[in-house]
């Protein structure tokens, strides 16, 4: 089947939600002058991810509508726009840790390295194993450091004490941290400060080798000069990893991001929608779509 | 390419943490054991939480079967009580039982909710908090047992209470007072501290602030607790057995005679059962209908917070 | 300045209503060890801990009841203590929403049966039970043991239960975005980061399982001796107690009194022991 294919039924199924929807009217009209622009740039290499018309729902609510993009390998993709547009729900529909909300239900398409992530065989846990996550908070384990990073390679069997210590070092090394933890690896995780303890969130997340790190706005509660270094290790993982992060910030975006993905939604209790995807650079100094415009320069937002 | 079946199917609700279990070729780098462990883990837990409704169902249902059609006889529970002779009643104990509550609830509510207003408003964290603190959690832990001796000694044998209901009742006081504490103290803290600064504000004195404000923002919370603690009173026995009494023929109507709640009336016909003929089907009825009064007050507690608080207009 | 002496006046009262659980306890205990100092005169420490229990020529051994409170306890928390951590993990990760209500209001219920009424069922159904299973009495440590197991259940339910919502749900996020099954979440991360919870869970139900009477003593002897097997008659403290207190004078009712103040000995020690942990717990976070 291809996407036109897909699109296609996905449409139709989007017409008869407009008839079952009983505020229909008011939002169909919404919906119009929200038209997506399709600013589809040509992505430099493979897709990680491929996303064809997904929506999301919580129940009867839809969170999402029509997402339709490409998260390239190995870069960099920032997902930005005002809070309540969906960006967080978007990122935990990557490595499905949607399943966890009740009522909660994907459609369209969410393919990663061209399986659908959704399909009904799919192992989800070895997906999470895939596609690493970072919360908003850093919430390391009440554990030790060490038990922190070991977590990962021990759910997945690893018992042998070489082995994990090796993990563990080379897991905090990547994250930029074992030059400061290194003589505190048994000592509590929530010992560490704030930026520390992100960037212990980011080494066990690595710890289980994953292909893709999500980050959802991982910042956010963190001191500038805290942030700074997440942003540095984040530019190094790169060359590695294909990371998608959600910012609030989007000074941020610009900075460390090679693509830049803007979510709005028209009014509240709207779906928010991909307005706009495309190079960073292309984003931030000649947007195809006037909203992205205005948000950028601090318009609304 | 792939893509699933469900594409533009809108009726599938994904549940919350569902089952992981993938196809063996998926598994990747998965030990094979985990998802058969989790699957296994899952169906125990299952299989624990039915066999613990089972119980709660065989508990209800054998006492229910063995006396409810005795407990729903008119005659039974308005029925005198006999001795040597079948067709018994047992409306003094019934009448035992709420006089009982009724008047243990009129000590202990007052108390326990001055109590909980002195430690949620005003005693802070000082030395007399933690004393009451201390002394609350360890009255909670005192077996009824000891209760009912202590209340023997004290109010039956020293004051010269007798075998009576003012006794059991005060000795049921201190036995139920640190639970009525507790629910109080949880009702009053849960009113929001921006209500309190808004009526200190406009100059009241803290003492009316609790009145006027706290105290009807947690009534519904106190109607529970108190209702709570009267299904707690009615079902107690062992702190009752040696300060009220066991047996009684007639409706007791003061405070200072002997009476027998239904609970010690079953204790009393397990250990004296052979004076009464029919005592099997007496106990049997006795402890349904117990049983009934205690699931009805606690559906009680439950409506009465709501009707409450529908009441008083007040949320918390 | 009338309403500045009113307010002094409420707040002195309030304190007096408060002060009366302490007082309460100090009287209990006083009287308590008034009661039980003849048998401790008269008997003497040795007499009053020893195994035998004939008054009618002068021993007053509690030895038989002590190990029975702590036989039937140990039995009902090893039979209710899975059981009522089952079901507090099933209420918290496992029951979908609808039948979550179900099973939560079927434990208050459970909790809310009186332990008469309880005792009533041993009597009636469970003792005849293990009467024609195993041809014995019937009643003594495992009939008592089943009982105080369905009595414990709601307690340590309730409590593991809020102890297992208090853990923070990024825990089990961060576990399952690495990948973790969810059992391997429940185990590796809630329930280590809940423990303090739970174990305090268990030591009050073991609290009321030691002080548990009517429910114990329909179903456990009587006799005043060590029991030979599960099935064979014997006393607990509590039942002890209940049964020859309204019987007894002298230096028998005195150690009867002895008997309820190691009772009270054995709660206070359990609500420290309770005190210990719940002070741990607010470490909850600094764990190894």
């Amino acid at each position: 089947m291809t996407v036109a294919e897909v699109r296609a039924r996905t449409a139709e199924s989007r017409s008869q939600h407009e008839v079952v929807d009983t505020g229909g009217i008011g939002r169909s009209s919404s919906l119009k002058e929200l038209e997506m622009v399709h600013n589809q740039a040509a992505v430099d290499g493979e897709a990680k991810f491929r996303l064809g018309s997904m929506s999301l729902y919580y129940g009867e609510r839809k969170i999402l509508e029509d997402i339709t993009m490409d998260i390239p390998e190995r870069k960099i993709t920032a997902i930005i726009g005002p809070s309540g547009c969906g960006k967080s729900s978007f990122l935990r529909c990557l490595n499905r840790m949607n399943d966890l909300v009740e009522g909660c239900r994907v459609e369209g398409e969410v393919l990663l390295d061209g399986e659908d992530v959704y399909r009904r065989e799919c192992d989800v846990t070895a997906l999470r194993q895939k596609v690493g996550m970072v919360f908003q908070k850093p919430n390391p384990f009440p554990k030790t450091v060490y038990e922190n990073v070991a977590f990962g390679p021990r759910i997945l069997g690893i018992k042998e004490r070489a082995q994990l210590d090796e993990i563990v070092e080379s897991s905090l090394k990547k994250a930029a941290l074992w030059e400061e933890v290194r003589d505190k690896l048994k000592e509590p995780a929530l010992a560490l400060s704030g930026g520390q303890q992100q960037r212990l969130c980011i080494a066990r997340v690595l710890a289980v080798e994953p292909e893709v790190i999500l980050l959802d706005e991982p910042c956010s509660a963190l001191d500038p000069i805290a942030t700074q270094r997440i942003e540095d290790l984040l530019s190094e993982l790169r060359e590695k990893y294909t990371i998608v992060i959600v910012t609030h910030n989007m000074q941020q975006a610009a900075r460390i991001s090679d693509y830049t993905a803007f979510f709005l939604i028209g009014c509240q209790g709207d779906p928010g929608r991909l307005v706009e995807f495309g190079e960073t650079g292309t984003i931030f100094t000649a947007p195809a779509d006037e909203r992205t415009e205005r948000y950028i320069t601090g318009r609304f937002g | 390419m792939a893509t699933r079946e469900k594409v533009g199917v809108s009726t599938e609700v994904r549940p919350k943490l569902r089952e992981e279990t993938p196809s063996p070729k998926e598994r990747g780098k998965r030990r094979s054991g985990q998802f058969l462990a989790d699957r296994a883990a899952t169906v125990v837990i299952w299989a624990f939480a039915l066999l613990a409704l089972a119980l709660v169902a065989l508990v209800l249902g054998v006492i229910l079967w063995n006396g409810l059609s005795t407990a729903l006889t008119p005659s039974f529970v308005f029925g005198k009580p006999q001795a040597m002779r079948e067709g018994g009643g047992i409306w003094p104990m019934v009448v035992s039982s709420f006089y009982l509550a009724a008047l243990t609830l009129l000590l202990v509510i007052p108390l326990g909710v001055g109590a909980a207003i002195y430690m949620s408003e005003f005693a802070g964290e000082g030395r007399v908090a933690r004393l009451v603190r201390f002394g609350a959690d360890s009255l909670s832990a005192v077996p009824s047992v000891v209760f009912g001796i202590f209340g023997m000694v004290v109010f039956v044998i020293y004051l010269g209470l007798g075998y009576s209901l003012l006794a059991g009742a005060l000795t049921l006081t201190l036995l139920n007072l640190p639970t009525v504490m507790r629910s109080a103290e949880e009702a009053v803290k849960s009113v929001p501290k921006s209500y309190r600064e808004a009526a200190l504000a406009m100059g009241c004195t803290r003492w009316e602030t609790v009145k006027k404000v706290v105290l009807p923002v947690a009534m519904p919370g106190i109607t529970t607790g108190a209702i709570l603690s009267a299904g707690r009173i009615v079902g107690e026995s062992a702190a009752v057995i040696y300060t009220v009494g066991l047996f009684v023929r007639k409706v007791p109507w003061s405070p200072f005679q002997p009476a027998a709640p239904m609970a010690a009336n079953i204790w009393h016909m397990y250990t004296e059962g052979a004076l009464v003929p029919d005592w099997f089907r007496v106990a049997s009825g006795e402890a349904a209908f117990l049983l009934i009064v205690v699931l009805v007050l606690n559906l009680l507690a439950r409506l009465a917070a709501s009707v409450v608080r529908r009441k008083t207009g007040y949320r918390t | 300045m009338t309403s500045i002496s009113r307010e002094w006046l409420v707040r002195k009262t309030l304190m007096v209503t408060a002060m009366v659980v302490v007082v309460g306890l100090a009287l209990v205990v006083f009287f308590m060890v008034k009661e039980s100092l003849p048998a401790f005169r008269k008997a003497g420490p040795a007499n009053l801990f020893s195994a035998t229990w004939n008054p009618r020529e002068g021993r007053y051994g509690m030895l038989v009841f002590l190990v029975g409170t702590l036989t039937t306890t140990a039995g009902g928390l090893l039979l209710g203590t899975p059981l009522a951590l089952s079901l507090a993990l099933f209420l918290t990760q496992v029951a979908p929403r609808r039948s979550r209500g179900l099973f939560s209001r079927a434990v208050e219920v459970l909790a809310g049966v009186p332990s008469i009424v309880l005792g009533w069922l041993g009597f009636t159904m469970l003792v005849p039970w293990i009467r024609s299973v195993t041809g014995s009495s019937g009643s003594g440590i495992l009939a008592a043991s089943i009982i105080l197991a369905v009595m414990v259940v709601p307690t340590i339910t309730a409590i593991s239960r809020d102890a297992l919502e208090a853990v923070p749900s990024s825990y089990a996020q961060a576990s399952l975005a690495l990948g973790a099954t969810r059992w391997q979440t429940i185990f590796r991360v809630i329930l280590p980061a809940a423990r303090h919870g739970i174990l305090a869970a268990v030591i009050l139900g073991m609290g009321r399982a030691v002080g548990e009477t009517m429910a114990v003593a329909m179903v456990i002897g009587p006799a005043s001796v060590f029991p030979t097997s599960l099935t064979s008659p014997t006393h607990t403290l509590t039942t002890k107690i209940l049964m020859e207190m309204g019987e007894s004078t002298g230096v028998q009712r005195s150690s009867l009194f002895a008997m309820g103040l190691v009772l009270l000995f054995l709660a206070m020690a359990l609500v420290v022991l309770v005190r210990r942990v719940s002070k741990a717990r607010r470490y909850e976070g600094w764990v190894e």
